[in-house]
This record gives C-alpha cells, structure tokens and sequence, in this order.
C-alpha cells in the first residue's frame, strides 16, 4: 500500500469503509443489473428517442427551476447577509424551512391552496407547477450557498470600490464575479436534486424521466431497465459536477462564517422598502401558505384529529430524533475525514476518489440507492447491518456526506496556512494541530453541518422506505403510510406536527449554535 | 486516536446490540394495506397471541413501490414471513416469481374457491369493489351513470376522473375489463374514454378528492374509499357499475406465506387470523370491506356480496392478461 496512506489511517479507514459499505453495494446491483442479468443487451433498445427526450424535458425543467431559485437565492442572500433589512436573522433561519420539509407534503398544500383559493388546480398540475413548488423549495438552499458566499467578500475589495465607482458597478463588477464560484455551485445543486425529484412531478401527474423510471419499478418491475435509465441520470449528474469541479475546483461553497474577513453591510435607501417588500412576500409565499392552508384543514372539525394524530406520531420521536442525531454525527466524521484530506497537501490516489465516491452516491436517485443496499446486505452474513438501524444509518451517510463533505472542505480552505505552518515549525504534531487549531476553527461550520445533515436524515423517505427494518417506526415514513385513505384531517394535522417539529428542532438548533458563532466571531475579531 | 477508539467502538457495539433479533417469537408481515386499517388487526393479533408483529408498511398512494420490490429484492433471503395485500395483482406477481409458499389454511375453507389460488399460493379475504362515486352537487338522478360504458358519453365529457392505470387496483380493473368484454371492445372503449377527455389521477384517493371537491362529478375508485369519503362527511354517491350487464369488479384481500422464511409457524398462525370472520368483522366495520366468509356481522351501511353481480372473472387469468396489456395502458396514457 501506498505509504502515505498508512501515514494517515483514520483517513484510510474512512475511505474503505465508505467504499465498502456504499459504494460497492451499489457497483454490485448496477454491475449484476446491466451484465449479469443482461439488462444491456435486453434493454438498450428501449432507452430510444422518446426516453431521450424525457430526459431532456426533465433537464429543461430542472434548468428553469435551477436558474430561478439560484435568482431568487440570490437577491435573498444579498439583502439578508449583506444589507442592514430588518429581522434579517429571524428570516434567514425561517426562509430555510421548506428546504427540510418533505416536498411531497408541499405539493399536497400547494394544490389545496389553489383549489380553494382559484377553485381550479389546472394551471398548479402542470410544468409551471412543479417548477413553482420546487422553486420555492430550493431557492432557501441557493440563498444559503450564495449568502454565504457573500459573507465571505473581503470588505476592503467593495469599500476600495465604493471610492472608485457606483454601486451598480461593485454589484456587477466586484460582488458578482466573485461570488461566481457559489452560482454555479447553487445552480449545479438545485439542478441536480430538481432533475433526481420524484414526488412532486407524480403528484401533479407530470411525466418526467423520475416517474418513467419508477413506472419500469413498480409497474413493470423492471429492475434492470430502471437501474439502467437511473444511469443516464447518474452520468448527466456526474457530468455536470464534473464540469463545475473543472471550472471552479477551489471555488467556496457554502462556507459559514467569516475566518477573519470582515464583512461590508450595505443600507439600501430606496431600495430599501421594495427588498423588504420581496423578502415578507417570499416568506409567506413559501412558508406560511402551506402553514395556514394545514393550520385551517387540521382544526376544522376540532382537535380531535389533531391529537390522533400526536398519538399516531409519538411512537416514531425517539427513533426518528436518534437516528437522524447518529447519522449527522457520522456524516459529519465522514465529510471532515474526506475535506482535510482534500485540502491537504499530502498526495495520494485515493485523495481525489473520495470526493468523487461521495459525489457520485449523491447522484444516484434513492431507490436504486435502496434496491442496491438490500440486494448486497441482504445476505445471512450481513444479517446484524440489514435487520438493524445500521441499514437506515448507511443510507444516510451515502446520501448526505457530499454535502457536509462540501460544507466543511470550504471552510477548511479559508484557514490561513500560516497558522497550520507556524505551530508545524513549533513541533507540534499533525493531531495536535488539528485537535487546537483546525477544528476550533470550523466548530460552527461542523455544527451547521450537523444541522443540515440531522434535518435532511429525520426527513428522508425515498431510501428508508426501502430499507427500514420491520417493526420500527419512523417518522416520514409513518406520516407517508397513514396518510392513504386517512381522513385529510389526520393527514394535515400530521403534517402540521412534523412541519412544527422541523421548526422547533432548528430554533434550538440555532439558539445552541448562537455562543458557539458568537464566541467564534469574537476570537476572530 | 485512542479519544477517537472509544466512540468507535461503542457505536460498534451499539449497532451489533441493536441486530440480535433472534426472537423466534415474532412473525414479519409486509403489507400493502394501508397502515391506518391493517396495524391495528396486527395490534390486535399480537395482544391475543403474545407473538410479536413486526411490520412494514407501505400505501396504494406510493403504488406499493417499497414492499412489492422489497419482496423481490429480498427473494434469495427473505425476511418476510407472510405477505398481506390489498388485491390478488400484487400476490400473483410474487406467485409468478416463485417468491410464494402454498399454505392451504383451514379457516378459509367455507370461504368461495374463486377467492384461492388454486394451489393455495394465496388465500382471499375481505373484499372491495370498483365503484363510481359521485359528487351529488353536480350529477343527480338519471345523470348519474349506471354502466362503465356511460362515462364515454359527451355529457361526461372532462368530467371523469380514473387513478393511473398503471397501478393498483386500477390496472386490475382494466385487465379485468379486457377479459370481460375482449381486448377489442374494451380498446375502443378506452380510446372513447380518451376523447371524451378523462382526467388521470395519480391515485384512488386523488380521484376521491377531485370528486369530493367538485373538480369532476365523478370517478371510478374502490369501496373503502368511497365510504371513507362518506364518514368524513362528504355529498357523494355510491354506484355499483353494470348491474345488469358485466357486473362490479370484487377484488379480495390476499394473503401468502413467503417460501424459505423464517417464522412459518407464525406465519401460519398469522394468516389464518387474518383469514378469520373476526378479521373480516374489523375491516367491514373499519373500512367497508365486505366478508366472503358467510354470516359475518357487518354495520347496515356495508354492502353484502350477495346482493352485487360481481364480474365473472379468473383472478389468475386476469392477472395473466395485466402484464399483456401494461405496454398498451402505458402507450394509452402517454399518447
């Protein structure tokens, strides 16, 4: 073996086990899918035109959705993290709400709302509907990328322009180019989780390439040809993160914090009103809409339904919260292990693997990534992974380490090297170094990363589904199964207690991340 | 890295302590109906028999992606013991596959022939049927239709809702509306229906609610939605299609063992709960499903079997007929 990579074994450790226990289950099912069970030979005639075309139909949808969340997150970010609004801290937590809501349960309170509002769902089931609703589920996640991006513009750059020229010019020639790194990553993101999106299309009764591979599932139960168009999908996804990689290799993505940069505020004058205006709009459109339209349907009758409904759920906290608490904490081991190693200096073959495993388990739709893991784990040897929590837990850290990996790799790349290198020139070891300087430093990263990793898990339906072992309760999942044939009473209170959940675990969240941040900030000044 | 051993380890120990589920007294039933009428007869199973039920659900609404391609998925090793399904389509697919052990249960005996598997790789029970229900705001007396084949009328026309064929119960009805009247008859009807522009729902449920809130007047659906509707206090009709013609499609409840799995004892004493006149007793009182065992008390507002002409048809050869057509229905939708 290589002997840098038996210099760093916790590293290597990290990425055996992710290649392993992730990847390789889902080497095996595509591999047996497309050459054993001869799905190449027997099924590549069916990817034909029409099937092509699907995918550029479910490609130019996911453009549209990508290029307005990413405006949208945009004029969001700018006036939340670099102008002096009002509530802008409240509105910075409460915009990211839809992000960690189910998007089927979002579609369901989109079209109620416009049936009772319009008494017509026609213009809500359509492309402009599914463009709508993913939309507005998004744009909180290109606000986070692009606000952070902006947190992080040296203030020096924009007040030497400020000297010099317009506003108009620093926003155009200063602030845009800089942040460039950050649209395309927002862009690439919402692209590629609006093009894997499955439910909302369904729901509205559009056909787009999602839908054709899970008619081939569970219609046809073709495993083969759907593992085989998943590929496409795979290969459009790789494709493009491969070209963002190529063009902004060092780019920041969503980093939190500032690292020593001071930031610039701007007052807005007369815009002031009219970004105000927009934010508030934005803010009830896509959060209290879909609060009120549950809120009204939940206690119409009483709240009797509200507390079946309470009842229902309460099985499914404990194993819901802890689940999701484990595999945030895993997540955001695997995403530090790969980003330092990442950033470091030290080269290795598998230092550029790692990313690109994680990235590429990213892509994969969550129930081929499901199918995989049963049909590896589902074997008398691996009977303690796959009758237990560490199935769901696996699939987690497959699909959401990317992510965190991302997260913190950005906010590592911000640390100065000379402080690495003046305590390396003192002796002091690698993990000293790490223990005392590297992780202090990122702590409020780790925690955000923590964060977003523990919401995406306690909402993630699309692989647990497949793999939850029998007799455990959790919570999307519940909430999904009852939800047929309940009475739409049961179901919005559901819904309304999950949503409330959501809101309230990233209240605490961010109140317990406050002195972290604040003590942060205060050692950096 | 010696800090970092001890979380390691013990998170080791965490997930092998959470694996050892050797209990022998379980039983694993996967069902694919819905989760709010099936847990509590597995509740209630568990409370008389001390045999813990360990369940996965799934939903029509998700087309029952999760536990039908789970059940494939998990064919060399299963950890299933007993399979309960909301139509025969789903049992005969398994049966196809040779996921299915023959158990021929006692219980069932006085229940009719045409509800078993004729080697008893499944067992019926509890039936629904295909209805129309109706938004009695909009349609009323002699509007309302009475056969299957007056949704293609042109006073219907845009104003009828039916679930995605390619799925659930709606795919059955359609096979078993091929096997009726011949693939001729009931293409052209389809295409009539087409041109007389039917909406598509995603599912049943959808097309309670498009009926309920009046964006059609009517729609095809099964019996216990249908009176789901009803107790939640919706204006809708119910219509038992084709009385005197074809007949209204029955589809029972299904119930397999899975071969070479791992509690079949309780497995057997599972299904032969399910199979009981309690059971049925549950599911007719909790969701309008209607017994075929015979003397079963059921609330007044529950149809009986014996005064519905059912659609006189082999659920085998019907399930047969399905996978012949899913290409058509598929071109169907889609053009």
């Amino acid at each position: 073996m290589d002997r840098k990579l038996t210099e760093q074994p916790l590293y290597t450790i990290m990425f055996l086990s992710f290649l392993f226990f992730i990847v390789i289950p889902i080497i095996f099912t595509i591999g047996t899918a497309l050459f054993v069970d001869g799905s190449l030979s027997d099924n590549l005639h069916l990817l034909d035109i029409e099937t092509l075309l699907l995918l550029t139909k479910s490609s130019i949808i996911a453009f549209v959705v990508a290029l307005f969340s990413t405006t949208f997150g945009t004029a969001l970010g700018f006036w939340l993290y670099k102008t002096t609004v009002i509530f802008r801290g409240f509105f910075k937590i409460a915009l990211l709400i839809p992000l960690f809501i189910s998007p089927y349960i979002l579609a369901v309170a989109w079209k109620d709302f416009f049936f009772y509002t319009f008494n017509n769902i026609s213009i809500i089931s359509s492309y402009m509907g599914v463009i709508l609703v993913l939309t507005t589920i998004f744009t909180p996640l290109s606000m986070l990328i692009i606000g952070s991006a902006l947190s992080n513009i040296n203030s020096q750059l924009e007040e030497t322009g400020l000297v010099l020229t317009s506003f108009r010019n620093i926003i155009l020639k200063i602030i845009l180019p800089l942040i460039k790194p950050a649209l395309i990553s927002s862009f690439v993101l919402v692209f590629i989780f609006t093009v894997s999106e499955f439910s909302v299309p369904a729901y509205f009764g559009v056909k787009v390439f999602t839908t054709e591979i899970f008619t081939q599932f569970s219609a046809f139960y073709n495993h083969s040809l759907a593992i085989l168009q998943s590929a496409l999908l795979i290969l459009i996804c790789v494709l493009l993160l491969f070209a963002e990689r190529k063009h902004i290799a060092d780019a920041p993505f969503l980093s939190i914090g500032g690292k020593g940069t001071s930031r610039k505020f701007y007052s807005l004058k007369n815009w002031g009103m009219l970004s105000q205006l927009f934010i508030f709009n934005w803010f009830f459109i896509s959060v209290v809409f879909p609060f009120i339209i549950l809120f009204v349907q939940s206690f119409k009758s009483g709240t009797t339904k509200f507390i079946q409904a309470f009842e229902l759920l309460i099985p499914t906290f404990s194993n819901s919260i802890g689940l999701a608490f484990v595999g945030a904490l895993i997540i955001v081991f695997v995403g530090f292990t790969a980003a330092y190693h990442t950033a470091s200096k030290i080269e290795t073959k598998m230092k550029k693997s790692f990313d690109w495993l994680l990235l590429i388990v990213f892509a994969i739709p969550s129930t081929i990534f499901g199918i995989s893991l049963i049909k590896f784990y589902n074997q008398p040897i691996f009977d303690f992974i796959y009758s237990s929590y560490a199935i769901i837990l696996i699939g987690y850290v497959g699909k959401f380490s990317f992510i965190s990996a991302k997260l913190i790799g950005n906010a590592i790349k911000q640390i100065p090297n000379s402080l690495d290198e003046a305590a390396q020139i003192q002796g002091v070891t690698s993990f000293s170094r790490l223990q005392k300087i590297l992780i202090p430093l990122i702590l409020p990263t780790l925690f955000v990363a923590f964060i977003i990793s523990f919401l995406f898990s306690l909402g993630e339906l699309g692989t647990t589904i497949m793999l939850y072992p029998p007799g455990t309760e959790i919570m999307p999942i519940k909430v999904f199964t009852i939800m047929a044939n309940a009475p739409q009473t049961l179901t919005s209170s559901m819904t309304l207690i999950v949503f409330s959940i959501t809101l309230l675990i990233i209240t605490s969240f961010y109140f317990l991340a406050k002195p972290f941040i604040k003590n942060y900030n205060y050692n950096n000044d | 890295m010696k800090k970092l051993a001890q979380p390691i380890i013990l998170l080791i120990l965490l997930i092998i302590t959470t694996s050892c589920n050797n209990n022998s007294n379980e039983v694993v039933v996967y069902t694919s109906v819905d989760q709010i009428f099936s847990e509590p007869i597995l509740k209630e199973f568990e409370k008389k028999t001390g045999i813990r039920v360990k369940a996965v659900y799934d939903t029509e609404e998700t087309k029952s992606t999760g536990v039908l391609n789970r059940l494939i998925a998990e064919k060399e090793n299963p950890q299933c013991d007993l399979f309960w399904s909301g139509d025969p389509v789903r049992t005969i697919v398994l049966k196809n596959r040779g996921i299915t052990l023959p158990y021929q249960s006692t219980i069932a005996k006085d229940i009719n022939v045409i509800f078993k598997d004729s080697e008893y790789h499944w067992t019926g029970f509890s039936a629904r049927a295909r209805v129309l229900i109706y938004n009695k705001n909009l349609l009323k007396g002699a509007d309302v239709p009475k056969s299957i084949f007056d949704l293609t009328k042109k006073e219907h026309k845009g104003k009828v809702a039916i679930a995605n064929p390619l799925f659930g119960t709606t795919t059955f009805h359609m096979a078993a509306l091929f096997t009726a009247i011949g693939d001729e008859k009931a293409k052209q009807f389809l295409t009539d229906l087409k041109k007389n522009d039917i909406v598509i729902a995603t599912s049943n449920g959808d097309v309670k609610k498009r009926v309920i809130q009046g964006e059609v007047s009517c729609g095809l659906t099964d019996t216990d939605d249908a009176y789901e509707a009803i107790k939640e206090g919706a204006n809708i009709g119910i219509v038992f299609l084709d009385q005197q013609g074809i007949g209204s499609l029955i589809m029972p409840n299904t119930v397999n063992l899975i071969k070479n799995s791992r509690n079949l004892e309780n497995g057997k004493k599972l299904m032969d709960y399910l199979l009981s006149k309690e059971t049925e007793a549950k599911l007719a009182k909790s969701c309008a499903q209607m017994p075929l065992h015979k003397g079963v008390k059921i609330p007044n507002n529950i149809p009986s079997l014996d005064n519905i002409i059912p659609m006189k048809i082999e659920y085998g050869k019907t399930s047969q007929k399905l996978e012949e057509i899913q290409n058509y229905l598929k071109e169907w939708i889609e053009n």
